[in-house]
């Protein structure tokens, strides 16, 4: 098995995804993303992102632009079991959703990666 | 950059998914055949009634098994919606003829889930799968077996009668 050492005590944050109004983070020390968005950095372990991800999937865009309603268009993301709460815009969410769609993608990636590398490298043991 | 949704879970989102939407099939399959077995008792075919008894039990635990594995392999199961259930039927053999349409449902909807699996080299489930489609040629029979009865007794006379007494007895057993 491939495996790399570090020796440094601050833990490194990797860039997994990121566009012109926020970016996306996976620290590998502390298992867990960092979003940055929306003027702030926020820590979610596996199953909040899983969340974050199908709370911000789950708005139904389309909707909230062709409904004339006179509620704002606000969207609150709560999040259960989780110490961080979104209020965002609808171009926000909409910007959101294209951080975490790439995000998911690159983690996809890292995932074929891995699998077809380790499967590799045990041949070549 | 480490693989940390693997660490979490063997399985992809989208075979979860998938495996979530067996599990709602399942247990509609479950309720359906409890739908079955009240009519069947209602217009007074008891061994169908008993049969459908079983088969309704059976498809909750095959609801249970997916349900386990998901979580067992990391995943979010989730406790399905059943709505929509069929609770009247026109004719006895009507009922016998829902019950074959779900099973191939079913049997469709495990093949699918068994593509996507290849397709993604998931072979895990892949391996957890083959007991379901071993499951499936049992299910189809029986329910294909029930249908013929209609064929073989006919319904006229005392003919209802007399399927539902053999609807008692079908049995699978081929051990290839």
């Amino acid at each position: 098995m491939v495996t790399t050492t570090q020796t440094s005590a601050t833990p490194t944050w990797a860039n997994v995804f990121s566009t012109a109004k926020g970016a996306i983070y996976q620290c590998d020390e502390e298992r867990c993303w960092y979003v940055d968005f929306a003027g702030k950095v926020a820590k979610f372990d596996y199953r909040c992102l899983l969340k974050l991800k199908k709370a911000v999937y789950h708005v139904d865009i389309e909707d909230r632009l062709l409904n004339s309603g006179k509620d704002p268009d606000v969207e609150i993301i709560f999040i259960c079991a989780c110490d961080h709460c979104y209020v965002l815009s609808l171009l926000q969410i909409i910007a959101l959703k294209e951080i975490l769609e790439g995000t998911f993608v690159m983690l996809q990636l890292n995932n074929i990666i891995h699998d077809v590398l380790y499967r590799i490298a045990q041949y070549l043991d | 950059m480490r693989d940390l949704i693997r660490i979490k879970s063997l399985i992809s989102t989208e075979v979860e998914a998938l495996l979530n939407q067996q599990v709602k099939k399942e247990a509609y399959s479950s309720s359906a055949y409890l739908a079955m077995a009240s009519w069947c008792n209602r217009n007074g075919f008891d061994y169908s009634a008993e049969y459908f008894f079983k088969q309704s039990e059976e498809e909750r635990e095959h609801q249970l098994k997916f349900y386990k594995y998901i979580l067992d392999m990391g995943g979010n199961a989730i406790s399905p919606d059943v709505s929509g259930i069929k609770q009247e039927y026109n004719s006895f053999r009507e009922v016998f003829e829902d019950a074959l349409d779900q099973e191939i449902s079913v049997t469709q909807s495990i093949k699918n889930i068994y593509a996507r699996c290849l397709k993604e080299q998931d072979f895990v489930t892949n391996e957890f799968l083959n007991w379901f489609l071993k499951e499936q040629r049992e299910e189809e029979y029986k329910a294909r077996r029930a249908l013929e009865l209609f064929e073989v007794i006919g319904e006229e006379g005392t003919g209802r009668w007399e399927i539902d007494k053999h609807v008692g007895k079908i049995k699978y057993d081929s051990e290839a």
